[in-house]
């Protein structure tokens, strides 16, 4: 039985024994410390969501309660989508915890998950089949979710769309062996357009006067003598100008029960003058937000989170696209430097709870989201420092009172990611290096003048706009403004890469599913050399993203008739100009791109077969090709040989790193050739979730070594676990091999470094060093994980006592305790780096 | 008449005098929190009932 630890040591003894969670404890304020123990974790442990939390079942019944009523009115759909918005944000159930200053969530209450019915229909099956999210009493409640899932069978955003796919495409897709995800408008990754939103010149009010300034003008122009297609047309843009009004009043009137609702308390319940005053300043700031522009901290974090929440009302958002020390920065500098009207530990406090309500937020989604993302609901990673639209150094006192934050509070989503250029000074660094050496594993690191060029190289993006980059999910930059942010996750076409070498072994038939998905290209013991192997890679690789690509381009172009978003479209100058949909690609410069899971598999196995077949000849394809059909069973010796004595990517080997260089060529040239409808290009972005658990049991046995049911590789270009033998830096010089702007969008590599060699000035100064020769490199990310395999075992085996050890799982961190066993290993078999 | 306009935690709306906020004070597991639920004046109130004094 576990010893429970403990728990009365001073804070230096907890920081010299690296428990930097009980030091966090201890640390931060009372406020903090309440908040941050007040959240209902959401993120799903081993699929599942936690005890007590539940699904929200009043959203649910709420929108299909309107869309009933509206289902015979003569209303557009887009009119009637923003009154069913409306009607959920006008009668939601809304509540103010304890302590808190910011206000806002997607639930009804704080331990349940928003559901939005009309998505999926899959989906809404999952809601009904998951008793453990149900809430008491469950077969009431069933009821209730047979009800409204029998409304919106039929008619909820997937079912309307399907008709409209390819039907092979999307067959392929629903498969679950090659892509991760649904092409939906209305789920997915939703990057804003900032620049027009949070630059302080406008907010809610002042959109709905240039709307309404723009229904004038259209009414004049409809109205007078003649006819064009022009005016044919506009009567669609009047619709969508007026759904976007509907939506921000709906937006304004919500922030305005939270202030009655701040001003009641304080008026009738609370005793305490001092919780009193707080109130009745979280009902001044909700009375001013987001109808008005924000005229300090406090309000322009609450203003951000309203935008948060109503977007996430509108849709299912898996992303937190973002860039708070940016945004937010001058209203921090305004009331802690200039007027003073903050101490920085009152402002600390606010940038706690900032980080304390988005990492409350969730919405339901299906298990095969939750085990690709185990341990957290979404991937909410906020972009800071960077550079300003003039290429000078962004970094403001913000981000280090993000970076002092994250210490304090310890959640593990939002996590940041921050944009190194060689004008951050060093006690930015210093910050960022602390949090590292706390075991958060972020921020991850972004070599920003790499990304600007990565950013106008694949997508033309102005020089003044790549500038200001945020991450649109894990790791793809993508512009905050009028023509470049991207408003759905286009990288529905999130491709399992390692099926394209197994396919080179089947000619495209998947053994798992029991379907033909790639090419069928030629019997795979046909080949005579590598070349022709090679090429049958290339076709299997060509075929499998086309089919992905092919459903999210379609999913594009339904999207503002079927599944139109018209609060996004309304913080969106391109729409508020044009009257069209912010999803119509028209008005859009396109900023697709195609996650690339599994991805090193291809380039290990491809490195093996070059080696072992063609040559040394010590197998024949014949062989290999029975061998992986038989799962290596009867084939050990045979499979050592393949993972010891085949080159493995990440020692600077160049004859595996040149196979790297090869494939991302091949996919990069290709890249070009798949065009969104917006006419811009698909380039490929290696990188997991943890993709590599998901699809261990979907990936067949593989030329590298691996089994049916291994663990993939983490993802990226991070060399398989363990088998990067050579150092810190031949993992670097092989990564450094790629060209960071042109062979990619971005890739992900993890790194572990050992927490005792970091400690004090000497751990800074090896890191910067280490830091250097990946900046030289022109390295795009990297980020580490620094917790020692001895708190990881003990963390496996007393769970209890090891609740808040962090840990870099892929784009994204979680709480280790919360992530699968094999994902657990997984992490602690990556080679810790001695620098 | 047990009737939610009748409750203590009934707070009519300005703008509709035919609705109001439930406020009510909730203790859950992690947390503690006032929540907001708005209701008809002349509905017929829940268990959480208390009349106004």
């Amino acid at each position: 039985m576990s010893q429970p630890i403990e728990r009365n040591k001073s804070v230096e003894e907890y920081i010299k024994n690296h428990e930097w969670w009980w030091a966090a404890e201890k640390t931060r304020s009372e406020r903090l410390d309440y908040l941050r123990k007040g959240i209902w974790k959401k993120g799903a442990i081993g699929g599942l969501y936690a005890p007590g939390v539940k699904v929200d079942l009043e959203r649910a019944e709420l929108h299909t309660q309107k869309a009933k009523e509206l289902e015979f009115s003569p209303d557009p759909y887009v009119i009637k989508f923003a009154k069913m918005i409306a009607h959920v944000l006008d009668n939601k159930t809304i509540f103010i915890t304890d302590h808190s200053q910011l206000v806002g969530y997607t639930g009804s209450l704080p331990n349940t998950i928003a559901w939005d019915p009309s998505c999926a229909s899959i989906l809404n099956d999952e809601v009904y089949n998951d008793p453990t999210a149900i809430p008491e009493p469950v077969e009431k409640n069933q009821k209730i979710i047979e009800d409204v899932n029998a409304y919106w069978a039929g008619k909820t955003d997937l079912d309307k769309m399907m008709p409209s796919f390819d039907i092979e495409d999307l067959m392929k897709m629903l498969s679950g062996s090659i892509g991760w995800g649904v092409p939906l408008a209305r789920g997915g990754y939703s990057n804003k357009d900032y620049e027009y939103i949070m630059t302080g010149k406008r907010a809610f009010q002042d959109i709905i006067d240039e709307i309404n300034q723009k229904l004038d003008d259209a009414d004049e122009e409809i109205h007078k003598p003649g006819a064009s297609k022009e005016i044919a047309l506009m009567y669609d843009k009047i619709n969508n100008w007026d759904a976007m009004i509907i939506t921000l009043e709906a937006g304004i009137r919500i922030a305005k029960r939270y202030a009655r609702l701040a001003k009641i308390i304080a008026e009738n319940f609370e005793e305490d003058p001092k919780r009193k005053k707080e109130l009745l300043k979280i009902a001044e700031t909700c009375d001013r937000v987001p109808e008005k522009i924000p005229r300090n901290l406090q309000e322009s974090f609450q203003y951000d989170i309203f935008i948060q929440m109503i977007s996430r009302t509108e849709a299912i958002e898996g992303a937190w696209p973002s860039r708070p020390d940016y945004y937010h920065g001058p209203y921090y500098d305004k009331d802690v430097n200039i007027d003073k009207t903050l101490t920085k530990e009152q402002a600390l406090d606010l940038v706690g709870e900032f980080m304390i309500r988005a990492a409350e937020v969730c919405q339901f989604k299906p298990k095969w989201s939750r085990e690709g993302l185990q341990g957290i609901d979404g991937t909410w990673v906020w972009t800071m420092g960077g550079v300003k639209k003039d290429g000078t150094d962004a970094c403001n006192d913000l981000t280090i009172a993000f970076m002092h934050a994250a210490r304090l509070v310890r959640v593990a989503n939002p996590t940041f990611a921050f944009r190194w250029h060689p004008k951050v000074k060093d006690d930015v660094m210093k910050e960022i290096f602390e949090c590292l050496k706390h075991g958060l594993g972020y921020p991850n690191i972004r070599h920003d003048p790499i990304l600007i060029a990565n950013s106008m190289h694949w997508h033309g993006h102005p020089i003044e706009e790549a500038r200001l980059w945020v991450h649109q999910a894990c790791l793809s930059p993508c512009p905050p403004t009028k023509k470049g942010f991207q408003p759905m996750r286009m990288a529905n076409a999130t491709v399992n890469c390692a099926k394209i070498i197994e396919y080179v072994f089947s000619s495209g038939y998947d053994n798992i599913v029991n379907m033909q998905i790639g090419a069928e290209t030629p019997e795979v013991t046909s080949f005579k050399d590598f070349e022709q192997f090679f090429d049958a890679w290339v076709t299997q690789m060509k075929t499998t993203f086309s089919i992905l690509v092919r459903a999210v381009n379609r999913a594009r172009i339904l999207a503002p008739t079927l599944t139109p978003r018209p609060f996004l479209s309304a913080l969106s100058e391109r729409s508020i100009e044009s009257g069209l949909d912010t999803c119509d690609p028209s008005i859009a410069r396109g900023n697709a791109w195609i996650t690339a899971f599994t991805w090193v598999e291809n380039i290990d196995s491809l490195a093996a077969v070059k080696k072992l077949v063609f040559d040394e000849q010590k197998y024949t394809l014949a062989q290999l090709k029975q061998a992986l059909d038989s799962d290596w069973n009867g084939y050990e010796r045979m499979r050592i040989d393949f993972v010891k004595n085949a080159p493995k990517w990440g020692n600077d080997d160049d004859y595996v790193d040149n196979i790297m260089i090869r494939c991302l060529r091949a996919a990069a040239e290709f890249s070009k050739e798949l065009k969104c409808p917006c006419g811009n290009n698909w380039p490929i972005l290696p990188e997991n979730v943890s993709g590599n658990i998901h699809y261990a049991n979907i990936v067949g046995a593989l030329p590298n070594g691996r089994r049916l049911g291994d663990a993939l590789y983490d993802g990226g270009i991070s060399p398989g676990p363990g088998l990067d033998k050579n150092g810190p830096t031949a993992v670097l010089n092989s990564c450094g091999k790629i060209d960071h702007i042109t062979d990619g969008r971005a890739f992900l590599l993890n790194q572990r470094l050992s927490p005792s060699q970091l400690a004090g000035d000497k751990g800074y100064k090896l890191w910067r060093a280490y830091m250097k020769t990946w900046a030289d490199l022109g390295i795009d990310h990297i980020q580490f994980n620094v917790v020692d395999d001895s708190t990881l075992r003990s963390a496996q085996k007393e769970p209890e006592n090891y609740q808040e050890v962090i840990v870099r799982v892929a784009g994204y961190s979680a709480h280790f305790v919360d992530i699968s066993r094999k994902t657990q290993d997984n992490i602690i078999q990556r080679t810790v780096q001695g620098l | 008449m047990q009737i939610c306009s009748n409750c203590k935690s009934y707070f009519p709306l300005e703008e509709d005098n035919k609705k109001g906020d439930c406020v009510r004070r909730v203790i859950d597991r992690r947390q503690a929190y006032y929540l907001s639920k708005i209701v008809k004046s002349e509905a017929i109130s829940c268990s959480y009932f208390q009349e106004k004094k």
